[in-house]
């Protein structure tokens, strides 16, 4: 009778688990292991068929590729500067929001807002914004008496402009989640610091850091996850130029997959990218939990 | 216990639900009657173009009704051709592609070596084929055979306004004619005059695009000058790509950047709006002046030929039609492809949608129907009409010509220009060999 129960309990726990795995195994698990047998492959697009095994071939012609090996240090540069750019400007951001002023609501809003518009529209956006010759950018400089700046147009500017247009659309998301971290440490830490005589840059650096502590872990893992999947900007605003200067990874996957028709050869960039973002977030949970035993 | 039967029920109900989600995707393949066939094509029925088209089969299933019937499915496509392209890619996979398709220019060869569409010359016996533009017949020929029939031509011309021009001091007569165009010596001279006259470059050319518009509208230049992008069959860039025909035409574009005459980052609508005399554009933009910037008084001159050859050469392309290898309806497809490129056809869809026809009897028809400037891009693309490469690997053979293109406008970063057509000649040959493996 008990062991009837329980064979009845398992069944009806996968029956409720089935739904999410099923929709799992079609959308994640067979394309994720397409994509793997596709990387050894010759796939073409027009032709299904008439694929075949070519084993380490494309992995050999990638790490020939220039566009490729520059995609990667694109890609890696854009995340060095984005996570202390953005992350740097949520902290800001929650600060100021955190007190309780007036206005305050107005600043919340404001700083929210670019998250919930669409990349593309920010992007085409930023892109008049930026126009070299009659951009708004450019006319403020002026004003100020700096010269006018290529931006988009400057194989060296590029990849900093969409970091800065980046950071300013995705820091209030982060901001959001800094400030419930800094909301939930209790009042009276503070007045007890506030007693003993600390300055409130004091109190920021030895009680609110250590204490957001486990909200900027979060952040940080996810920022960074997010920040190697660029896309939308560079395919906008500047389609990887000047001189392939913002052509990042999935840029590149989605490139040679669909432009080109190249479906092997961007199956095995899209491996090598997937075991890139794997091994990072490998080494930062390593990180993170020998943090946590100190 | 009750409770418990539901749920699983529920569960049941849930997974049902999904199961027959992904069975529903597999359409049952009723090709209906004979001699019905299905067209798929990239634009939708609410546009210019999908109403002369609908026109036009319209007519086709009145003359044949009761032998063949063509039904089309609208697929609209996005800003760079994307969602209609990865429908047909799908339907490759899936084995279910219409019967007749259509497919842009530079595709034909891509198509046609993967066994996608199947040659179209022994239907076209009858099709008058002597009547149809060199730069379709191009266009749509891979391997010696005629695989796509384009039912549309464009090409692209010099806009200029032509009171800036007066101001300028450069009058009527000076202009240049499809008969003796401007060369690139004299061209440079009228855009320094401009640009001394207005202190901003004289031509947007369109280079900061970025994108196809450089392969198709900078060609023209190297074909002039005697140059080519890849050799006749489509199986050689270097040598070709990186000669100095190419060089010269390439250092001719780079001195109109270096001497301020055209620019990289131009203003948004300069030309539209008066700020820039001259634009680098299409038959496309007419309809946009007309529409949007009626004050701007126009005219349109023909390309630039090299100082060398004199030879007027124009871009060319469109979109075509073509046959699938898997239909089972071959003549009544054919005779829909035929139907759609003849003279009637190709003036219904040049006056409903503001393209250039794709024969010279169409052309005479409409002559004295069309615009000033249209006659001018019509009569330069009849003369010099050059189709896009065919090859296979032409996205990357597009995209590095593109690069190269761009990289010389860069030109302090980059001022061997050599060494770039020879970095992206690599590139070119490699993709290619790559394609014909």
């Amino acid at each position: 009778m008990f062991k009837n129960k329980k064979v009845k309990e398992n069944i009806i726990g996968y029956g409720f688990l089935a739904p999410a795995l099923t929709l799992l195994i079609i959308f994640l698990v067979i394309p994720v292991c397409m994509v793997i047998y596709y990387a050894f492959t010759d796939y073409y697009l027009l032709t299904p068929e008439a694929r075949q095994f070519i084993g380490l071939e494309n992995f050999k012609r990638l790490f020939a590729d220039p566009i490729f090996i520059k995609s990667i240090w694109n890609t890696v540069k854009f995340v060095v500067w984005i996570i202390p750019v953005q992350l740097g400007a949520a902290l800001g951001m929650a600060l100021i929001v955190n007190k309780q002023r007036k206005g305050n609501m107005f600043f919340k809003v404001a700083f929210f807002a670019p998250v919930v518009m669409s990349l593309v529209v920010i992007s085409i956006l930023w892109l008049y914004l930026l126009n070299p010759n009659e951009g708004l950018i450019n006319t403020l400089l002026e004003k100020v008496g700096i010269a006018s700046q290529p931006f988009l147009t400057s194989p060296k500017q590029a990849m900093y402009t969409i970091v800065f247009v980046s950071a300013w659309q995705g820091a209030g998301y982060q901001m959001l989640l800094f400030l419930g971290g800094m909301q939930n440490i209790p009042g009276d830490v503070y007045e007890a610091a506030e007693i003993d005589g600390f300055t409130k840059f004091e109190q920021f650096w030895y009680i609110t850091m250590p204490l957001l502590k486990p909200t900027v872990i979060f952040v940080l893992l996810t920022t960074l996850i997010s920040a190697f999947k660029l896309i939308v900007q560079p395919m906008v605003m500047t389609q990887g130029g000047p001189m392939n200067s913002t052509m990042t990874m999935v840029y590149y996957i989605y490139q040679t997959g669909f432009t080109d028709r190249l479906g092997g050869y961007s199956s095995s960039i899209a491996l090598i990218f997937t075991t890139m973002i794997g091994l990072i977030t490998i080494v930062q949970r390593k990180l993170v939990k020998e943090d946590k035993e100190v | 216990m009750k409770k418990r039967s539901r749920m699983i029920a529920a569960v049941a109900a849930v997974l049902m639900g999904i199961m027959t989600g992904c069975g529903g995707e597999k359409k049952e393949e009723v090709s209906g009657n004979p001699g019905e066939i299905k067209v798929w094509v990239h634009f939708s029925d609410e546009t210019p173009e999908g109403k002369a088209w609908q026109e036009i089969v319209d007519n086709f299933n009145e003359e044949y009704e009761g032998t063949y019937k063509a039904v089309t499915e609208y697929i609209p496509r996005s800003g760079s051709g994307g969602g209609y392209e990865d429908k047909v890619n799908a339907a490759i996979t899936t084995n279910s592609l219409p019967d007749v398709i259509t497919l842009d220019g530079p595709n034909t060869a891509a198509y046609a070596h993967s066994g996608v569409i199947a040659p179209l010359d022994e239907y076209l016996e009858d099709a008058d084929m002597d009547d149809v533009l060199d730069s379709i017949i191009q266009q749509g020929t891979y391997d010696g055979k005629m695989y796509a029939f384009g039912f549309s031509e464009s090409n692209v011309g010099v806009y200029y306004n032509k009171a800036m021009f007066k101001e300028a001091g450069i009058e009527e007569d000076q202009l240049p004619t499809l008969e003796d165009p401007w060369t690139w010596s004299e061209f440079q001279s009228v855009c320094k005059t401009i640009t001394e006259k207005y202190q901003t470059p004289a031509i947007n050319m369109q280079l900061a695009s970025g994108d196809e518009m450089l392969t198709y509208g900078y060609t023209p230049f190297l074909w002039s000058n005697g140059g080519n992008v890849v050799n006749e069959d489509g199986t050689k860039a270097e040598g070709y790509f990186n000669d100095e025909k190419t060089v010269e035409a390439l250092q001719f574009i780079q001195d109109l950047v270096k001497n301020g005459y055209t620019t990289i980052s131009p203003i948004e609508k300069g030309f539209e709006t008066g700020k820039y005399a001259m634009l680098l554009s299409g038959s496309w933009t007419m309809a946009d002046l007309e529409e949007n910037y009626t004050d701007i008084e126009y005219g349109i001159l023909p390309y630039p030929v090299s100082d060398t050859t004199k030879e007027l050469v124009s871009p060319t392309g469109s979109w075509q039609l073509a046959m699938t290898t898997k239909t089972e309806e071959k003549d009544a497809s054919s005779e829909f492809i035929k139907y759609a490129t003849n003279t009637e056809s190709s003036k219904i869809i040049s006056l409903g949608n503001s393209v250039l026809p794709i024969r010279n009897s169409t052309i005479e028809l409409i002559k004295d129907e069309v615009s000033d400037g249209m006659r001018v891009l019509m009569e330069q693309n009849q003369m010099s009409g050059h189709a896009r490469p065919v090859v296979v690997a032409y996205p990357q053979v597009s995209r590095a010509f593109q690069q190269a293109v761009q990289d010389i406008s860069y030109f302090e970063e980059n001022p061997d220009i050599q060494k770039v057509v020879d970095a992206r000649a690599t590139e070119m040959q490699q993709a290619i060999d790559n394609s014909l493996k």
